[in-house]
């Protein structure tokens, strides 16, 4: 069953590929992505609740286990609200004609981003991963601005060369494997995990930390963040959505993966270290970031480096909590940012700016959407009650040990900077300034886009006030199998 | 670290080519002639693929005959001929250097060899190996990893970014021929087509910041800060 | 000590002494052949030397002892360096052993010193451009003088150019090794630097350009004339190192017969006819550098050494 259901999420988004690269028509393509855009979120949702053991399919190049099936879930769930919102956001833009374009690299992008979770082979997670920059770069600059394709080319430049090092890390890794399995075997997780301790503990290192570097690039880890900012603010709101709360999850699920055959090496306490130095760094450069920023846009893609400093946290702190905390903290993020870019999305086309010191009451221009984008920049502060304030509790109370507690008491501090910084910006978008000479468009908010906010803001709400049962037994089995288990 | 065990007539042709490699990764480090780096870059590749051939018949690995082909199809002549299209519809010609003399970048790259050489003999020795051919797959990887981040830090021209990134690949590639010649044919080949279609974005990129930037130098891209 | 020997190290001297305007002559004649003009006689540098012997000695006003120092000094120090390499024989021979690949280096700098110095002495201009741009160009390139001497000697594991010598004629693996490709195109860029051919032409005249040049142009007469002969027995020397210890290490003189001697002198005059006509090519296809980018060709030389020193390690 669990299998019927990875098919359907790996196939639908090329059908909507293949017909919008055929057609011509605008509506059609919208139409179509948006099909497929809740086929494959109403197949992804079960499938991590039905998943109890790993599966594999495709001649050993398919595998389902609840970590990737969990990533899965979000990137799926992302990328239905994204397609909802895009309908209304993109026929803002006045280009129909692209539209069909715009929609065949929108699902191209979806695609890749939901088949990376599912490959076995970490050489295919590789390629698929750098599969995901070739597309996402041309949905960057899609807007053909002269900031756009700086964004685009800064992206793919910066990008790129990042994960090279997670190839050298990957064949470094398949050298450490070779002595307990010969000179030729099939990359998979299963099977590095089971050949890691006999793997050697230095070459190990180096392979993680290269690993580390590599795919935290991607993830948009600070030192490495420097093309998220860009990109996350140049594209097309939607896409900013993808990226954020898709993406960047593909990334950091490498990042674990690997970190669980280090830990089976047997070099498991630096590994776990040097993720939670990275996560602490990442928290303090978006603090600072946050704190004097002028693009509104800009502002919630340091946010996105924030929230995947958090993660990278929980995943380092481990333990049953930390994996709870992180994954739980993935699912919350991407509703959230969601919200968060579909909101700025809204509010940069109806004022006509990016930057925010030209968004003046948008309280009193639209009280309702207003409202709801409010509260998202609450919830995306850790506030309560909604669900990143549990997420990000549940990372704090795994840290509490005592190897790990200056990163705790950092993390804090880092976490109410934000906060004070974040709501400062809203504050003064809200409730400051004088009205400005023009009013904003009010046809800006669709119908389509308030429901993708309606639709993304909800759910965190929900999740913050219920923690449901089922996602413990999840979070329980992927935890057990990142401490060395056998399967991922 | 099963590697059978090597002749001297073969040690020393992987050290030869593995060297020369090296030696045009400096030469498109000290250039400045954009065209120059292309055709170090192409000759690289095929040394890269004779030594994939010379991997195949000494350590009895019949399907990197196959690898070496098309490596010398696709990145020593196919690559080349894309950047070659690029580089004439931008019009660029040659590179000046603002940021860092090309005489220091050498200097500065000799020393990344040297840290290469030693963090290659470390872990070697950690490893458990002593064979001369694996410390020298090493040292030329993360060199040309090295030397290949120098040039996408000090070069301002968009196709240096590129050759760049390629010659970070290559490095890799070289690595992985010698280090662990059995990886799976699949994802080999899989790797050299990805850098095509790589390579392709990188063209049409190119050509969208010509034509909306009104320019592929990295010191002019300077909109977005903050 | 033998008489023999005496004889031999004499021999090695006049060799130096004597071949060095004849290898000058070929170069001056051959660039210009190559350029399709008529080009001087190849007898050339000795008929201007026996000139300058015979003219009057005229010295600047403010010039102190150091002006007749010097020249003696470069030309006794170009007359001792050939005693430590092999010229002719390939077996050392008894005072070789006065010092090894460094020492040799360390007295040949030490002629090219004193001309610096000399150049100072006079309190002329041109003295001082020529002194200080010289002694720049060797900043560049004596840095990788010596990393090319530590690769040989890494090679060989030896100091002594004998040993270079024995090992590169007789082990063919060594020979085709990257490590000693590498350190004959390092010595081969230094080699140009060295003996002022392009790409960094010190001989020049034109005043602007000058540098070598303008540090002699004080002298006259048969002061002159040793400045100039110490400057053709350097590039001799460099020559001798090049082909004799590094590039073609055969065809010297095993037993030091005196038919053996003759006939090395010979080959040595064809083995430096074969590297002059690739220096000429090189010359001839290259132009001037500006002076701000004499590093370029320095600095690929010294990577070029540090690679070889690399390629040794993994040997």
């Amino acid at each position: 069953m669990t299998l019927l259901l990875a098919y359907i999420v790996l196939v639908a988004p090329l059908v909507a590929v293949a017909v919008c690269a055929m057609t011509r028509s605008p509506r059609v393509a919208e139409a179509i992505n948006l099909l497929m855009a809740l086929t494959t979120a109403v197949a992804a949702v079960p499938v991590p609740f039905l998943t109890h053991s790993t599966q594999v399919a495709l001649d050993g190049y398919l595998v389902v286990d609840p970590l990737g099936a969990w990533v899965v879930l979000c990137v799926a769930l992302v990328y239905a609200l994204a397609s909802i919102y895009a309908i209304g956001y993109m026929r803002l833009l006045g280009e129909d004609g692209r539209l069909p374009r715009f929609y065949a690299l929108f699902a191209g992008f979806a695609w890749t981003t939901l088949a990376a979770p599912l490959m076995n082979n970490a050489g295919v997670y590789w390629i698929t991963v750098e599969l995901t920059t070739l597309v996402s770069t041309f949905l960057v600059g899609f807007e053909h601005a002269a900031e756009s394709i700086e964004a685009a080319w800064k992206y793919i430049i910066v990008v790129s060369a990042g994960i090279t090092l997670a190839l050298l890390g990957t064949v470094l890794f398949y050298w450490a494997g070779t002595v307990a399995l010969g000179p030729v075997y099939d990359m998979t997780w299963a099977t590095l995990t089971r050949a890691a301790p006999h793997m050697n503990p230095t070459l190990v290192t180096l392979a993680f930390l290269l690993v580390l570097v590599g795919y935290g690039t991607k993830a948009g880890l600070a030192p490495m963040h420097t093309w998220l900012p860009d990109a996350h603010s140049e594209g097309p709101a939607p896409v900013s959505a993808l990226l954020s709360g898709a993406l960047l999850n593909i990334a950091l699920l490498g990042i674990v993966r690997f970190g669980a055959v280090a830990q089976g090496a047997g070099v498991g306490a630096v590994s776990r270290l040097a993720l939670i130095t990275l996560g602490v760094v990442s928290l303090a450069l978006a603090a600072l970031f946050i704190v004097r920023q002028r693009g509104v846009k800009r502002l919630m893609a340091y946010s996105s480096v924030e929230h995947m400093g958090v993660m990278a946290l929980g995943f380092g702190f481990g333990g049953p909590l930390g994996v709870a905390g992180a994954l739980y903290h993935m699912l919350n993020h991407a509703l959230n940012k969601s919200l968060m870019f579909f909101g700025s999305g809204v509010t940069m086309r109806a004022y006509g700016t990016k930057d925010m010191n030209g968004i003046r009451r948008v309280g009193v221009y639209f009280p309702f959407t207003g409202a709801l984008w409010l509260a998202g920049a609450l919830a995306i502060t850790g506030a309560p009650p909604f669900g990143l304030f549990l997420s990000e509790l549940t990372v704090l109370r795994a840290g509490l040990t005592p190897a790990h507690s200056w990163a705790v008491a950092v993390m804090l501090i880092l976490l109410v900077v934000i906060f004070a910084g974040f709501l400062n910006h809203f504050r003064v978008m809200y409730f400051t300034g004088a009205a400005p000479e023009t009013p904003p468009r009010s046809e800006a908010v669709g119908p389509w886009c308030i429901a993708a906010m309606v639709l993304a803001g909800v759910p965190v709400l929900i999740l913050g006030i219920w923690w449901p049962s089922a996602f413990t037994g999840v979070f329980r089995s992927i935890s057990s199998a990142l401490a060395g288990g056998l399967s991922p | 670290m099963t590697l059978p065990h090597f002749t001297p007539l073969a040690a020393s042709l992987f050290s030869l080519l593995a060297i020369a490699s090296l030696l045009l990764t400096f030469i498109m480090l000290g250039s400045r002639w954009l065209r120059d780096y292309m055709y170090a870059f192409g000759l690289q590749s095929w040394m890269i693929a004779v030594l994939s051939a010379s991997m195949g018949y000494y350590a009895h690995f019949p399907e990197l005959y196959l690898v070496a082909v098309l490596t010398a199809l696709f990145r020593g002549l196919l690559l080349p001929y894309l950047i070659l299209r690029i580089l004439q519809r931008l019009g660029a010609d040659r590179e000046l250097h603002v940021i860092l003399q090309p005489s220091t970048a050498l200097v500065l790259g000799a020393a990344g060899v040297v840290f290469a050489l030693v963090v290659a003999y470390h872990l070697a020795a950690a490893v458990g190996v002593s064979s001369q051919v694996v410390i020298l797959a090493l040292t030329v990887m993360l060199s040309m990893k090295l030397i290949g981040f120098l040039m996408l830090s000090v070069r301002h021209e968009a196709i240096s970014h590129i050759l760049g990134l390629l010659v970070l690949e290559n490095g890799i590639f070289l690595g992985s021929q010698i280090l662990i010649p059995g990886m799976p044919l699949l994802i080999e080949l899989v790797i050299l087509f990805d850098l095509l279609v790589a390579v392709a974005c990188f063209g049409v990129l190119a050509r969208y910041l010509m034509e909306r930037a009104g320019t592929t130098s990295s010191l002019q891209l300077r909109k977005l800060v903050g | 000590m033998t008489a023999h020997d005496v004889l031999l190290q004499i021999g090695q001297v006049a060799a130096v002494l004597l071949l060095s305007p004849l290898v000058q002559g070929f170069i001056l004649r051959y660039e210009e052949r190559v350029q399709r003009a008529r080009g001087p006689s190849l007898v050339q540098p000795y008929r201007d030397l026996w000139k300058l012997f015979h003219k009057e000695l005229v010295v600047p006003e403010g010039a102190s002892f150091v002006h007749f120092v010097a020249p003696v000094v470069a030309f006794t120090a170009m007359l001792i360096v050939p005693l430590l390499i092999p010229v002719l024989t390939d077996y050392p021979l008894p005072l070789s052993d006065m010092g090894d690949i460094l020492g040799g280096g360390l007295i040949l700098t030490l002629g090219g010193f004193f001309i610096a110095l000399a150049g100072l002495d006079s309190g002329s201009a041109y003295g001082g451009i020529g002194s200080s741009r010289s002694v720049m160009v060797s900043i560049l390139a004596e840095p990788t003088l010596i990393l090319v001497f530590v690769g040989i000697t890494l090679l060989a594991k030896s100091m002594l150019p004998f040993v270079v010598n024995h090992l590169l004629a007789n082990h063919l693996a060594v020979y085709w090794s990257p490590a000693h490709i590498f350190l004959v195109c390092a010595f081969f860029i230094l080699l140009l630097v060295e003996t002022d051919r392009l790409p960094i032409h010190s001989s020049t005249h034109i005043e602007v350009y000058m540098i070598e040049e303008a540090r002699v142009l004080e002298y006259s007469g048969p002061l002159l004339a040793l400045v100039k002969w110490a400057s053709m027995m350097k590039q001799f020397i460099l020559y001798t190192i090049f082909c004799n210890v590094l590039v073609m290490p055969w065809l010297l003189s095993t037993q030091g017969t005196a038919a053996g001697a003759l006939g090395a002198a010979i080959a040595v005059l064809g083995k430096f006819a074969l590297v002059a006509c690739a220096v000429i090519v090189v010359e001839t296809a290259q132009s001037r550098l500006r002076f701000y980018r004499y590093q370029e060709p320095l600095a690929a030389s010294f990577v070029l050494a540090a690679l070889a020193i690399i390629a040794n390690q993994i040997r």
